[in-house]
């Protein structure tokens, strides 16, 4: 509860190291009162309202590489550094990555997306984070570098618990990145706010659809979930069944049923345990629906 | 805590400023260059009063620091008219009577800028998205964006 | 009594209107405001000398306080003064006088003011203010005002007594109740078994927060004469002055309050609330002056918000569908001090029976003390709140009876003549004309196809009706002054809030000179060491009780320039008329212009000497005939000046999938008497209708335990541009108000009124379920579609 906020953000030192191996050690050599800044969005609001306390922040935006956006053959990478909107206007994302631009467009704000980054919002570890299901669903992994070097860790597993992921002291996260989605791919994105646009999810439903002859359905579907479980959840038993069924709307409603059985919202100041559970089963019959027409157009 | 000696442009004019890692962007354009029309509402990133253009595009300004703008091209309302004619987006928003007190509306200027730079031909939608972040709670909206669409078609009559 | 007449110039038919009565100009502050010149109260510049102030916090509901130590913070480099409840004995309050500026022996909610810190920077001060020990001793609270009103519940006010109190409110000593408004109307007990339909509900209607986008400012100097300025977000600077001075113990004439422009007030920046804090601290700091700003967090929980209400309401008809009887049990959650809130309690009172003819009515209308945010006024003065629920029964009685809400309402809307609540008679009104304009507008009785098949549509209809809740000699006064050049300055006590008021009263005072309105300038900001008396700017009153001043003070510097002229011309007056500027006679046809003379007179022929001098006119005006009630029956020949009446209608999409409500249009229409600036009108209807939307759908302060769980944007949500339609109709109706400036009589608040049932009654129409109270979130929608088994939920 934010009831205690300050007037302005409080005493901290703005450093700006030349390079990743340097932001690394500082941030070790500092551990638990230095941390990476992006597009600060979060990190501005927590550490007005008394929450968080460090010392420095260290801006990691444009170091070696974390401000670069590419789009090739090799796949998408994002850096750490590039703001959602930068995300949003790159055709080659909306081309290629639609599911991604969709995510990132339901952010807050034109003026919020200006500085927030998918990095910042994958490392800040909210179960609300809009762009972490499509990060997940479309198998993003991230580059990490600490103090001994670089490292690529998988997106899953990466979340603890509401607000806590696996790094450690002196890890940046420098890009995620995303190899080529299978061809005839489709996903959606539809998440349920108090305000039509805006504001946090209450329930944020992803699904990504794809052909996949390994799967006895013919087809493989990831379904992701966000504001209803302690971190970013994905439905494996939803995604289980749908691997196994052939896809048409009695599926899409048992795979609904078993994804709302699967997450465990709480009752919070936004909304009910109760009744996001029955969103869940809304929106992901509706994701699967508007996954399946997109794939069968 | 040390201050960081930056520079940048406001407005057209080239400045220089001593600011402590702390002060954001608003704190700075008002406190240090006495650039008040920019407002603030909320100091969360939440209401959008203020808005302000950096290096061409819209962002609150409470969140950004005055370190990280080092360099940068800033635009705030004081810079929209041009010697002494208004920009488009401000002459519409009187001719629609989209002001009332008036202190969304520097935030709402500069959104509207911002989109008709980048998207000269928006639909009712693409307002209402770039707007969404601009809280007002005296016009109910609806006159602010009628005046955005009336801005877009005198801008494509100019050109 | 101002007739219209007296408006007109001679020679002139009466029904015709100068202009710019009626005109709808560009408002006289846009360009300022859009260039970002206009400055508000934080815009000010004062200097290296400038200090900062914080203010250190109750976090308990309610707690005696036991011992505050100041010493670590007094002890803080760059803190100029820490000053606690100790210093400052006197009490303020605008109907009742029942709060310190500090708190003394106890803390009445989560937020009140125990002590303040004056520092170098806000940094400082925040850091001084985390310095500074208190030690509570936490006492039980009170949390419902149905709780807070019964013998069980402790007493937050012991001394309530002893507290100064207007004539016309009447609390209960020993109790939590500030006041208990009674009406009394006929027979009600007798009446019910007449009835063929009655209909019995109660609402909780939640605590809301007016969200001005300007949070509230404050900077206070005191010098070493103890003379006070104050610098601030105000609706009201004479009031502030006068409450400020009061609580003080000094003279109205050593407080100046000077009110630059303001980002939004709906009734937060009324009355005095944190201004008396910054003036306190800034009593220690040696003439420097303190600034004071509240958060936005602040801003939710410890600036005034709209108490929450429990409502219980049984009306009854007939089988024609004539009203015989209502009977109201209000209780207002006024929340830890009641000095205004009191009021709302008498104001829903006398307008219980909503806008309609009921020959017998029964009220009870409590205001009660609860360890809650301060309750003070927000647009609509506590008829939002009564209207959510008491149009949702008018509609029920309706159904109850098969007949038609729009017919049942055309069958009962008050009318000119009618007796009301209060037993006062109706003036003429356009409510019927409302009622069937917006009927039209929404093609009422027209079903249309939702736009998918998981939708269902519905439309919803609701009058209502407002008085100006004041004072009954609540006054205001204008001055005309004539510059060298024709130029007119005009002076007004009344704050412009967005609504435009400065701009009717350059308006009001061109047509009643007779000059261009360019011509016409309005002297701001408002001082009141310079601008004349107002009241305050709340209540709606402004363009009916300020215009008449403004259009007095124009008549009397015309008087004067005609009396000028008449005998520099040797002419009579009556042959005399100003236009565009001119002195004209219609008798010889001579012409002179305004420029010149309105400072420097005539001069005699063969210069003789001159005649005349600077033209200053001046104006007031004050009703002379509001009456007592009495205290047990609430009646009496005249409660208020008059009511502004009006309908609003909506259609609504409800998603059956996930229960949001979307608002496809609407469309209001009130009767304004006289639209000085038609625009300007339209503005406040829509405007008023969005925060109206907005409350119904999305807002309520969270209050647990007294606690605020959602102080801030993130969890407070308001309307934004994703959520309105671009289809909201407003529609002027005009019957003129007997003592309005040419028939006019205000309606800033009463846009808002209406809205909430409206959109409740729309939801009925579209899925049969009455939601409840406010907001109608999708949450609410839906899980009550699913509770109604209207929905399924899903199984396993």
């Amino acid at each position: 509860m934010t009831i205690n906020a300050h007037p302005e953000l409080p005493d901290f030192d703005y450093v700006r190291p030349a390079t990743l191996m340097e932001a690394s050690q500082f941030l070790a050599q500092h551990a638990g009162e230095a941390r990476p800044l992006c597009g600060g969005t979060d990190i501005f609001v927590r550490m007005r309202d008394g929450l968080w306390h460090d010392r420095y922040l260290v801006d990691v935006k444009k170091l070696d590489g974390t401000a670069n956006l590419a789009c090739d053959a090799a796949g998408l990478t994002i850096g750490a550094g590039v703001s959602m909107n930068r995300v949003i206007a790159e055709a080659a994302v909306r081309q290629n990555y639609p599911l991604l631009a969709e995510a990132c467009c339901s952010v807050a704000s034109h003026q919020l997306r200006t500085r927030a980054t998918i990095v910042g919002n994958l490392c800040n570890a909210s179960p609300a984070g809009d762009t972490i299901g499509a990060c997940l669903v479309l198998g993003g992994r991230l580059r990490v570098h600490g103090t001994d070097g670089f490292r690529e860790i998988p997106l899953e597993g990466f979340f603890t618990g509401p607000g806590k992921n696996t790094l450690r002291p002196g890890d940046i996260v420098t890009a995620i990145h995303f190899a080529p989605l299978p061809a005839h791919s489709a996903g959606t994105y539809i998440k349920l706010g108090r305000n039509t646009w805006s504001d946090l999810s209450i329930v944020g439903l992803t699904a990504f659809g794809y052909p996949d002859e390994t799967a006895a359905s013919g087809y493989r579907f990831k379904i992701a979930m966000a504001s209803v479980a302690p971190t970013p959840l994905l439905a494996h038993k939803a995604q289980d069944f749908l691997a196994e069924n052939p896809p048409n709307l009695q599926s899409f409603d048992q795979a609904a049923r078993l994804a709302s059985a699967a997450c465990s919202p709480i009752d919070d100041v936004r909304s009910s345990a109760r009744y996001r559970k029955l969103m869940v089963y809304q929106l992901t019959k509706k994701a699967l629906q508007q996954t399946w027409e997109k794939l069968t157009r | 805590m040390a201050l960081h000696h930056i520079t940048l442009t406001v407005n057209g004019e080239f400045e220089q400023v001593d600011v402590p890692s702390q002060m954001t962007l608003l704190q700075m354009l008002r406190d240090k260059l006495a650039l008040t029309g920019t407002k603030n509402g909320c100091n969360a990133g939440e209401c959008g009063a203020c808005t302000v253009m950096v290096d061409g595009e819209a962002v609150n300004s409470c969140m950004v620091l005055a370190v990280e703008c080092q360099g940068a091209n800033v635009v705030t309302v004081e810079g929209l008219a041009k010697d002494g004619v208004l920009d488009p987006v401000q002459q519409a928003i009187i001719n629609h009577g989209g002001v009332q007190c008036g202190f969304c509306t520097p935030g709402m200027l500069i959104s509207a800028r911002a989109l008709l730079n980048r998207n000269p031909e928006p639909s009712e939608d693409d307002i209402r998205a770039a707007l969404v972040g601009n809280l007002c709670r005296c016009t109910g909206y609806v006159r602010i964006i009628e005046a955005v669409q009336e801005a877009a078609k005198r801008q494509k009559a100019l050109n | 009594m101002i007739r219209m007449e007296e408006t007109m110039t001679p020679n002139q038919p009466a029904t015709s209107v100068p202009h710019p009565i009626g005109d709808s100009v560009t408002r006289v502050d846009a360009k300022e405001k859009v260039i970002g010149a206009a400055l508000f109260s934080d815009d000010l510049q004062f200097g290296p000398g400038l200090l900062y102030a914080r203010i250190k916090r109750s976090p308990h509901p309610h707690a005696l306080i036991k011992r505050i130590d100041t010493s670590k913070a007094q002890a803080l480099p760059g803190v100029k003064a820490v000053v606690t409840g100790e210093s400052f004995p006197g009490m303020t309050g605008l109907y009742l006088q029942d709060r310190h500026i500090f708190c003394r022996d106890r803390v009445r909610y989560v937020g009140d003011p125990v002590a303040g810190v004056a520092a170098v920077s806000e940094a400082i001060a925040e850091q001084a203010v985390e310095l500074i020990e208190v030690e509570y001793e936490p006492l039980q609270g009170v949390f419902d005002p149905e709780f807070g009103a019964t013998s069980e519940a402790p007493v937050l006010h012991p001394d309530l007594g002893k507290y100064k109190v207007q004539n016309f409110i009447f609390p209960k000593p020993g109790t939590n109740i500030s006041n208990h408004f009674r009406i009394r109307k006929g027979d009600v007990d007798a009446a019910w078994s007449q009835c063929a339909a009655i209909v019995e509900h109660s609402y909780r209607i939640p605590h809301i927060q007016h969200v001005p986008i300007e949070p509230h400012v404050a900077v206070a100097k005191v010098d070493e004469n103890g003379k006070v300025t104050l610098w601030g977000t105000s609706q009201s600077p004479f009031a502030q002055r006068n409450l400020i001075a009061i609580a003080l113990g000094i003279s109205q004439s050593d407080v100046e309050v000077i009110a630059p422009y303001v980002g939004g007030g709906f009734g937060c920046k009324a009355g005095v609330s944190m201004e008396a804090l910054a003036v306190a601290v800034a009593s220690k700091t040696k003439g420097k002056p303190v600034k004071l700003r509240l958060t936005r967090e602040e801003e939710f929980y410890t600036a005034f918000v709209r108490q929450g209400m429990v409502a219980h309401f049984k009306m009854g008809c007939d089988a024609q569908g004539r009203l015989l009887a209502m009977q109201n049990r209000f209780y207002w959650d006024g929340g830890a001090y009641t000095e205004y809130g009191v009021n709302i309690t008498r104001a829903s009172g006398y307008s219980s029976s909503g806008p309609y003819d009921v020959p017998n009515v029964k009220t009870d209308s409590f205001c009660v003390y609860t360890n809650h945010p301060v309750g003070g006024p927000m647009r609509g003065f506590g008829m939002p709140e009564m209207h959510t629920g008491l149009e949702q029964c008018i509609d029920e009685l309706a159904l109850a009876i098969e007949m038609d809400p729009v017919q049942f309402r055309r069958i009962n809307c008050v009318q000119g003549g009618d007796t009301l609540v209060t037993g006062m008679t109706m003036h003429p009104t356009g409510l019927s004309e409302c009622l069937d304009k917006a009927a039209k507008a929404i093609d009422w009785g027209r079903k249309v196809a939702p736009s998918a098949p998981n939708k269902r549509r519905g439309k919803g209809i609701a009058a209502m009706w407002k008085a100006p809740a004041m004072s009954p000699n609540a006054s205001s006064s204008a001055k005309v002054a004539l510059n060298e050049d024709g130029t007119v300055t005009v002076s007004v006590g009344g704050q412009d809030i967005g609504q435009g008021s400065f701009t009717i009263a350059a308006q009001m005072a061109a047509a009643a000179l007779g000059v261009p309105i360019d011509w016409v300038r309005v002297a701001t900001p408002l001082d009141t060491n310079y601008s004349p008396y107002e009241w305050q700017t709340v209540a709606s009153r402004l363009t009916w009780s300020m215009g008449n001043a403004v259009a007095a003070a124009a008549r009397d510097a015309r008087q004067q320039i005609l009396e000028l002229v008449a005998k520099a011309w040797n002419e009579k007056i009556e042959d005399l008329d100003i236009v565009d500027g001119n002195v004209i006679s219609y008798k010889s046809e001579e012409t002179i212009s305004l420029k010149n003379i309105a400072i420097y007179g005539l001069p005699l022929p063969n210069d003789q000497g001159w005649i005349g001098g600077p033209v200053l006119g001046r104006g007031n005006f004050m009703p002379t005939y509001v009456t007592g009630l009495n205290a047990e029956t609430g009646q009496g020949p005249r409660a208020v000046v008059h009511y502004t009446t009006g309908v609003q209608a909506v259609e609504v999409e409800v998603d059956l999938d996930t229960g949001k409500v979307q608002v496809l249009r609407g469309v209001g229409a009130f009767d304004v008497g006289k639209a000085i600036n038609p625009e300007m009108v339209k503005a406040q209807m829509e405007g008023g209708f969005v925060q109206g939307m907005s409350t119904a759908l999305f807002e309520s302060l969270q209050l647990k335990e007294g606690v605020l769980q959602n102080p801030s944007f993130v969890d407070y949500r308001i309307a934004t541009t994703s959520d309105v339609p671009m289809d909201i109709q407003s529609i002027i109706v005009e019957v003129p108000q007997d003592d309005g400036p040419w028939g006019a009589r205000g309606v800033g608040e009463h846009s808002m009124v209406p809205t909430v049932a409206a959109i409740a009654n729309a939801i009925y129409d579209a899925i049969g379920i009455r939601v409840g109270a406010p907001p109608y979130s999708a949450e609410k929608v839906y899980l009550a579609m699913v509770d109604a088994g209207l929905v399924k939920e899903m199984e396993g």
